[in-house]
């Protein structure tokens, strides 16, 4: 048995606007969050979140400032604005590829190109003095950041597995806590791949969607782009009475597991998924029967969606009412297991179920109870599933507070 | 509060890659460069996913391979139900490969003579290797080695310059220290070779070491310590910076240099 971890703030912003509550009206509403995008590229609809990025910023790194922006809402939420010495505090974020914005495309890549090759030390003599240096691209640094932040002297560490990397960042921050190897974790992930290296490295995959993002339906084709950041402050329990925090969610488990199949295709029966969603379960200490809604992964692509369904069927039986909130805010990629863990606190707290916006005619060969408008029911125990591109997969089980 | 229960953990096999040289021979010495000697075919069966791999996930998938062979082969593996096996690697990821975009942005070049954005992702777009981004993930090294070995239990990838294969090692000795994973194949890599001008000049070198974590009292082997973390020599001066594997290389060497 050990000490709760529990939640005490959240930061976030999405396509839904900024701060948890923008997110849960949409979903207790049941509205989407896509508007039109405009590119040369096969797509239509994207998820942007507010602009981030301040005037005259440096480096001009969307991901980045929506990182900043969730940090200083989760430290406001947490009443936590204060760096204290005696603190520990740990960061773990999960993070993608760097943002490459077109003046670099055209300014740093385009220009080196001519002689049939890159020319790498080129890049680096001329690069444009409108642009950052390359340590701007290392995805550490804006973890870096926001530890020099926080006066994180606790571990400190940058997930990088794809789509996965927030819900197994937050996994390193609860076992942190647990260990007593820090007081308070600051967890979760940013990420934008609405840029056009992202959007092309997205389409040339076949991954996105050039309508909508229709998860679990029979006519599913992709998911729409999306972007965000959501952190997370956990705490262990006794550490938040001690300083009169308010609780908003409890952590009770997480599991991670691999594919360990192909590194470019998911296991097609979702074998790994179970077992992170076991893991899960047992790293919590409920049983299946325990949890009342899970929130899916389930990003609207053919293969993946089936996969999930079929993993969450034999784990939970086919009543348990699932939802995807990726038709309503798009993939955020590597920030998206900490948008998901915001959305069930949002579910656990209002107490509603959110529906999958998009779907329609539910596939028959998603064998789940897939929930297409928001229920009003109040669940105490939900499960939150991520699941990265090279099969790297994460779960994580919220209760109430 | 109570802190989790925790047991001892020992390394029961050590897979080095080095510009010092491969397993034993890279304990000591070495230059700035490439690992000697270094094919990757004699590492990874299948030929097909090496046109898959960057340099450093061929590193990071052939010192895994060393691990588990110096700990005593798949046999070794296969006592452990494959859910109860995990693995933990540091490395860098890379925007794509370099080289997959150049296509595209050739075709990008506008009536004007310069760079057109509308061209790059109209007609570039059909030039770009389908995996291009993929190719570039650090998270490879996991992807490729856990299905080599079949590896289904807990996992992560960190990119955090040097300290991400110091992350892994510590956490992959943590899951296995608080029973999540009964064997976990800890490390990290990277090859910044042609790097350098990025990084101010810097000597670098490519380089991967892993080694496969078991808990005590189910197998022999060299106890594993945190704090061993001060004892250890980067040697920047003799391998060049290692990047990812920086720590990892250490501790194998340190491992491999007391054998």
């Amino acid at each position: 048995m050990h000490d709760d971890v529990v939640i005490t703030g959240i930061g976030l912003t999405c396509a839904a606007g900024l701060g948890l509550d923008a997110l849960a009206d949409r979903l207790q509403a049941g509205r989407g969050a896509a508007t039109a995008f405009e590119t040369a590229l096969p797509v239509t609809l994207a998820c942007q979140a507010p602009d981030p990025v301040p005037d005259d910023a440096f480096p001009d790194d969307r991901k980045a400032w929506l990182a900043f922006a969730a940090l200083e809402l989760a430290l406001a939420d947490a009443g936590l604005a204060a760096v204290e010495p005696d603190r520990r505090t740990a960061v773990f974020l999960g993070t993608g590829l760097s943002s490459v914005t077109p003046g670099e495309l055209e300014d740093d890549a385009y220009p080196h190109i001519r002689d049939g090759r890159f020319d790498v030390a080129r890049v680096a003599s001329d690069l444009s003095p409108r642009h950052a240096s390359p340590w701007r691209h290392m995805p550490e640094r804006v973890t870096d950041e926001v530890a020099r932040r926080v006066g994180a002297t606790g571990p400190v560490g940058t997930s990088f597995s794809a789509c996965a990397a927030a819900a197994q960042a937050i996994a390193e921050g609860l076992w942190t806590l647990r260990r007593g190897d820090a007081d308070v974790a600051i967890v979760g992930g940013h990420d934008s791949m609405v840029h056009p290296l992202g959007l092309l490295s997205f389409v040339v995959l076949g991954a996105l969607s050039p309508g909508a993002c229709r998860p679990f339906d029979r006519e599913r084709d992709g998911f729409l782009i999306g972007e965000g950041a959501s952190l997370l402050v956990l705490e262990r329990a006794s550490h938040a009475r001690a300083r009169g925090a308010t609780v908003r969610a409890r952590l009770l488990g997480a599991g991670t597991s691999v594919d360990a199949w192909n590194a470019t295709a998911p296991h097609p029966e979702g074998a790994g998924a179970e077992r992170s969603i076991r893991a899960a379960l047992r790293d919590a200490g409920v049983a299946a029967a325990d949890i009342e809604y899970l929130n899916a992964h389930a990003t609207g692509t053919p293969v993946g969606d089936v996969a999930e369904a079929a993993a969450v069927a034999r784990v939970f039986g086919e009543g348990l009412p699932v939802s995807s909130i990726k038709g309503a805010v798009g993939h955020t990629i590597a920030a998206a297991g900490a948008v998901e863990a915001a959305a069930c606190v949002a579910a656990l707290e209002r107490g509603f179920l959110p529906g999958t916006e998009g779907l329609c005619e539910q596939d028959p060969e998603c064998r789940v109870d897939a929930i297409t408008a928001p229920r009003a029911v109040a669940p105490r125990l939900v499960l939150s599933n991520s699941f990265g591109f090279g099969g790297q997969n994460a779960s994580l089980v919220l209760a109430r507070a | 509060m109570s802190a989790p229960s925790s047991r001892p953990v020992v390394v029961i096999g050590i897979g080095l890659f080095c510009p010092a040289g491969i397993g034993a021979e890279g304990a000591v010495g070495g230059r700035p460069g490439e690992v000697p000697g270094f094919r990757a075919q004699a590492y990874v069966a299948d030929r097909k996913s090496l046109k898959l791999m960057s340099q450093a996930v061929k590193l990071g998938v052939s010192a895994a391979r060393l691990a588990v062979s110096d700990a005593g082969g798949d046999e070794v593996l296969a006592a452990v139900p494959a859910g109860r096996r995990g693995m933990y690697v540091g490395a860098t990821p890379q925007t794509g490969e370099a080289q997959d975009l150049r296509p595209a942005l050739e075709a990008a070049t506008g009536d004007d003579g310069g760079f057109d954005l509308q061209r790059f992702a109209g007609d570039g777009v059909r030039l770009i290797h389908p995996l291009w981004l993929v190719k570039g993930l650090s998270n490879n090294v996991l992807g490729f080695a856990s299905a080599i070995h079949d590896l289904q239990g807990t996992n992560s990838s960190y990119c955090d310059g040097e300290e991400g294969g110091w992350t892994a090692l510590a956490e992959g000795a943590a899951a296995v220290a608080e029973g999540r994973a009964d064997l976990v194949l800890a490390g990290g890599a990277d090859a910044l070779l042609g790097a350098e001008p990025l990084l101010g000049g810097r000597r670098c070198g490519e380089a991967a070491a892993f080694v496969l974590f078991a808990p005590a009292d189910r197998a022999a082997g060299i106890p594993w310590d945190a704090s061993v973390r001060d004892r250890l020599d980067p040697d920047e001066a003799s391998l060049g910076f290692l990047g990812a594997a920086t720590w990892p290389v250490a501790y194998a060497r340190h491992l491999l240099a007391a054998r």
